[in-house]
């Protein structure tokens, strides 16, 4: 037994070992951004330098959210963002009922068809959307960007959602149907409620997507005006001279700030529905 | 009480237009339509043409293929993009599986920590790409006052170069990307471990079997189409990656960096040439379609099982 306990303990310390290495790993770049967002300019240019900065000021912040559009951008994501979290619903929620309530001649190539374009990338669409909006003049146009976004979240969307609702007994259904409900209300009065999970899981993983969205807004837009932040911060990364390392920083922190947290608040919905579809249970 | 007969039982429900899929799928239909479907033919279309952005006729032709397999650039290109996914999926797999298993282990042991290494892993997924990439770029600073030569400085190692240094940018490209893609690897391994029932294991421990026994006997079967699963996964968004890219390197120096999707991206819309971008862009969708069939068939196969 004696030798079993000290195994036990020789496995026990090789793994905490290896999960100091890992959150180093993984931590290490976001903490030194972290440091640097609060470094005054001649900190920058110490040899070696400080891993923590002098001391912590926002001024950093104030600067570059005052003078770099960055609140601009924010708010042009958060305006996408609403937009596309309510557009996929609208489309993919009655979509979803028809995939996992019917059964219909063509189900299987529209489901298939479906996950196909999650793996097509956006650069390949992006293509001839921007020759068409250019001659319908609808390049540097909010809602036929806000389209493009919903078109994208369409596929995986669809597909976990798909996952929940098929979890749900049919007798539900049956049961509405023969207490006198519509379709309509089978969907909205009983479904919706017992898939909310599902949806607020959805909503998450949509909010996280759009967010990190580059591709198609580098490509349609050129407006400053209405760059999200994923897009603008390369542009201020661009304009190299005229933003300091400190500042960009600044930028990236605030960038990423909003889906993290997300992310760390809920993130047991997330795991469920990034797993949801490609493990069995 | 419409639908039901003298005796009160539902009559059969009458197939009609209006209980159909068809009302329920349109708007999910033409959004497909018009973003995905028609898009990618007229992808393929301009492919075949001279297209170019600053004219308005174009004519049909083979000549951007043609200009494309005999430009000894495009191989360079193929050679990086294929550099950048094989090291990348190697290690996001490997990575992510590892992790995977430490956290299992250490869930079954009772360790502190384990939700602090699952978040920690987690959070690249919930980062733009185009800001990591800004992100490794400080950590990639060459100067005295870069944290990643001071720190390489301590143990010895001096003089280093990172993106600037056409040997070495690749794979600072392919560490960044490592750190932003073994997330997603992570989680899909991490729940697969917890789909194998623990009797299975069990029944390895009574016939002793030690733990590499376990692990190549046991566990990596048991989550092979999980494994499959992400390696497929893994490719597709590596070789679609376009946004860490442009922000750590923008393909340099030189062409160092340069992969598949930025090539099509510069020629389109810096060069202007629609019909050649177009054909760099029909090259990536078909290596798309082969990842999609594989995936098809991973699906298949665990369907079957």
């Amino acid at each position: 037994m004696a030798s079993r306990t000290r195994q036990k303990r020789i496995t026990a310390a090789g793994l905490y070992l290896f999960y100091a290495v890992i959150i180093l790993f993984f931590l290490f770049p976001l903490l030194w951004v972290l440091s640097l967002s609060f470094k005054t300019m001649p900190e920058l240019f110490y040899v070696p330098p400080k891993i923590l900065p002098e001391h912590f000021s926002f001024e950093n912040y104030e600067q570059v959210l005052w003078r770099n559009n960055i609140l601009r951008y924010l708010s042009n994501s958060f305006k996408l963002e609403v937009v596309t979290i309510v557009g996929t619903l609208l489309i993919i929620i009655p979509a979803t009922f028809a995939l996992s309530r019917f059964r219909f001649k063509g189900q299987h190539s529209i489901q298939f068809g479906i996950l196909t374009f999650q793996m097509i990338s956006p650069l390949v669409i992006a293509i001839p959307l921007y020759r068409y909006f250019s001659k319908m003049h609808l390049l540097n146009n909010f809602w036929a960007l806000a389209f493009v976004y919903i078109a994208l979240n369409i596929p995986f969307s669809c597909w976990s959602l798909k996952g929940y609702m098929d979890t749900i007994p049919l007798s539900i259904d049956e049961a509405g149907t023969i207490d006198g409900c519509t379709k309509m209300q089978v969907l909205v009065k009983l479904l919706l409620p017992l898939i909310g999970p599902g949806i607020v899981s959805v909503i998450i993983l949509i909010f996280v997507r759009a967010w990190s969205q580059f591709i198609i807004p580098y490509i349609l837009l050129s407006d400053q005006k209405l760059f999200p932040i994923s897009v603008g911060l390369v542009n201020l990364q661009s304009t190299g001279e005229t933003i300091s390392t400190h500042f960009l920083a600044a930028g990236c922190v605030i960038g990423i700030l909003p889906t993290l947290l997300v992310f760390i608040v809920l993130q047991r919905f997330i795991v469920s529905a990034l797993t949801a579809g490609a493990v069995k249970e | 009480m419409r639908n039901t007969d003298v005796s009160g039982k539902p009559l059969p429900r009458k197939v009609s237009c209006s209980h159909g899929p068809i009302p329920w799928l349109l708007p999910l239909l033409v959004v497909l339509v018009l973003a995905f479907i028609y898009p990618t033919i007229e992808v393929i279309r301009y492919s075949f043409t001279d297209a170019n952005l600053a004219k308005k006729t174009y004519t049909y032709t083979l000549k951007s293929y043609r200009t494309i397999f005999s430009n000894p650039s495009t191989y360079i290109i193929l050679r990086n993009t294929f550099s950048f996914v094989f090291f990348s999926v190697v290690f996001q797999t490997l990575l992510g599986f590892l992790i995977a298993l430490a956290v299992d282990k250490g869930e079954q042991m009772h360790l502190h920590g384990t939700v602090l290494v699952r978040v920690v892993t987690l959070l690249s997924w919930a980062i733009p790409g185009s800001i990591i990439g800004v992100v490794w770029t400080f950590l990639y600073n060459e100067t005295g006052s870069g944290i990643l030569v001071a720190l390489l400085a301590k143990v010895g190692i001096t003089k280093v170069t990172f993106l600037t240094n056409p040997k070495h940018a690749l794979a600072c490209a392919i560490v960044a990307n490592i750190w932003r893609g073994t997330a997603q690897s992570m989680i899909l391994t991490y729940a697969g471990l917890k789909t194998i029932p623990s009797d299975q294991i069990e029944a390895g421990n009574i016939d002793g079997a030690n733990s590499w026994q376990r692990l190549i006997h046991i566990i990596v079967p048991a989550i092979m189409t999980v494994i499959g699963t992400n390696i497929i996964l893994n490719t597709i968004n590596t070789f679609n990656t376009f946004d860490m890219i442009v922000s750590l390197t923008g393909g340099g120096p030189g062409r160092a960096t340069e992969v598949l999707a930025l090539t099509s991206y510069n020629t389109i819309f810096s060069s202007r040439m629609l019909g050649r971008g177009s054909a760099y862009a029909v090259i990536l969708l078909f290596i798309n379609s082969l990842m999609a069939i594989g995936y098809f068939a991973v699906l298949k196969h665990r369907e079957k099982s």
